[in-house]
């Protein structure tokens, strides 16, 4: 893409309680996940986990950027709004 | 038991893990109406996964998903009923075709998901006059159909009026919800009391559909789940004289008798159902509370 281009991005969830707000957007140079939050400092590892085994199983590609902002979202919560963020970019991509 | 169906908005985390603890009989996950058009994607991928991972202690758990006159319908029933659930809730249904069209797809969905066939109930929202008209009918199409609801503000809407505080403009519908039900063999849910704040409203009209034949109201507020739950569930009289009667009638058969006599009153096979009706109801009371 040039560097002139907006890059497709897509979000899915929100900042209320139990909730996240995921955020999808391309990127170069491999996965970077960003959570902020609630839940940033005792359960990042346990979060980028999910985040990574969920992108994973729907054959995201290496390339994504991930952010995060949790407001205490369980993990199948945080699963389910990584998903539908995705499925959003990937529609977006083929736009 | 179907005292109580609690809606819980299918985009929000918060009420999906944490309606079971309001004490409803059932629970209704909602993907039509508190979904917006925009979240319908997100909402049924955030319902699916509560259900495969979530018990529920048990309640009744059910989805309303989007009419069969959408495009969403069928995605909807593809996420959750590999999940297992009691049912699907289904709005807007006019005639027995919208419910055999929906046993077909069900039928497939549970075949591909090693669910048995069958196994998903289906529980029909009469919304609109003619969906009122042919409720035996939408009843008696699979034998999937385990309840009956009447409409609220839609169904005002189509019958060109509006919903009152006195349910006027319902009042000929519920009776007649009565009849199809119990002719069909199927339970009959009264519709949402609207007005959260009104809890003598919601008194009034809980008593005026538990005196019809009502098996039970879906509502839309956690405070009006011990409200119904009063007026619904037999007081101690009920209970003390529908043990008298089937303990009598138990007695009368064991002697060969068809009929006898309670309090002076002849007590005959129907009041005997009836009686066990109650304590069916008082027993799953002192069982657990809320079931």
């Amino acid at each position: 893409m040039s560097s002139g281009e907006t890059l497709p991005a897509a979000q899915a969830g929100t900042v209320e309680s139990m909730d996240c707000l995921v955020t999808i957007a391309a990127s170069s140079g491999g996965r970077r996940i960003e959570i902020s939050g609630s839940g940033a400092a005792r359960f990042r590892s346990a979060m980028e986990n999910k985040i990574i085994q969920v992108l994973d199983s729907l054959g995201g590609p290496g390339d994504l950027s991930v952010t995060v902002q949790d407001n205490g979202a369980l993990d199948i919560v945080l699963g389910a709004r990584v998903e539908a963020a995705y499925l959003r970019f990937r529609e977006a991509m083929l736009r | 038991m179907r005292r109580t169906m609690l809606y819980l908005p299918g985009n929000n985390p918060n009420m999906l893990l944490r309606g079971h603890l309001f004490g409803s009989d059932g629970l209704i996950f909602d993907l039509e109406d508190a979904v917006s058009r925009s979240e319908k994607d997100s909402s049924r991928i955030l319902v699916r996964e509560v259900l495969r991972h979530s018990g529920f202690d048990g309640r009744e758990v059910t989805v309303r998903i989007n009419g069969l006159d959408t495009e969403y319908w069928r995605d909807d029933l593809a996420a959750v009923v590999p999940c297992r659930i009691h049912g699907i809730r289904v709005p807007k249904v006019d005639t027995p075709q919208t419910i055999r069209d929906l046993d077909d797809a069900l039928s497939a969905l549970e075949s591909r998901a090693s669910v048995p066939i069958g196994a998903t109930k289906v529980f029909c929202l009469l919304e609109t006059a003619l969906g009122v008209w042919n409720a035996y009918d939408i009843a008696t199409a699979s034998p999937r159909v385990t309840a009956i609801i009447p409409g609220g503000e839609d169904l005002a809407a189509d019958l060109r009026t509006s919903r009152s505080k006195e349910g006027t403009e319902l009042e000929w519908i519920r009776r007649m919800m009565i009849v199809a039900a119990r002719a069909a063999g199927v339970d009959a849910l009264d519709t949402v009391f609207p007005s959260v704040t009104d809890e003598e409203g919601l008194r009034r009209e809980a008593l005026f559909t538990k005196q019809l034949g009502f098996d039970g109201k879906s509502v839309i507020h956690p405070a009006q789940i011990p409200i119904i739950h009063e007026i619904y569930d037999p007081t101690e009289a009920e209970v003390e004289k529908a043990r008298k009667i089937v303990a009598a009638a138990r007695e009368a058969a064991a002697r060969g008798l068809g009929a006898v006599s309670v309090d002076g009153r002849m007590v005959d096979l129907p009041v005997v159902r009836r009686a066990e009706f109650t304590l069916e109801r008082a027993g799953a009371m002192t069982e657990g509370g809320a079931r």
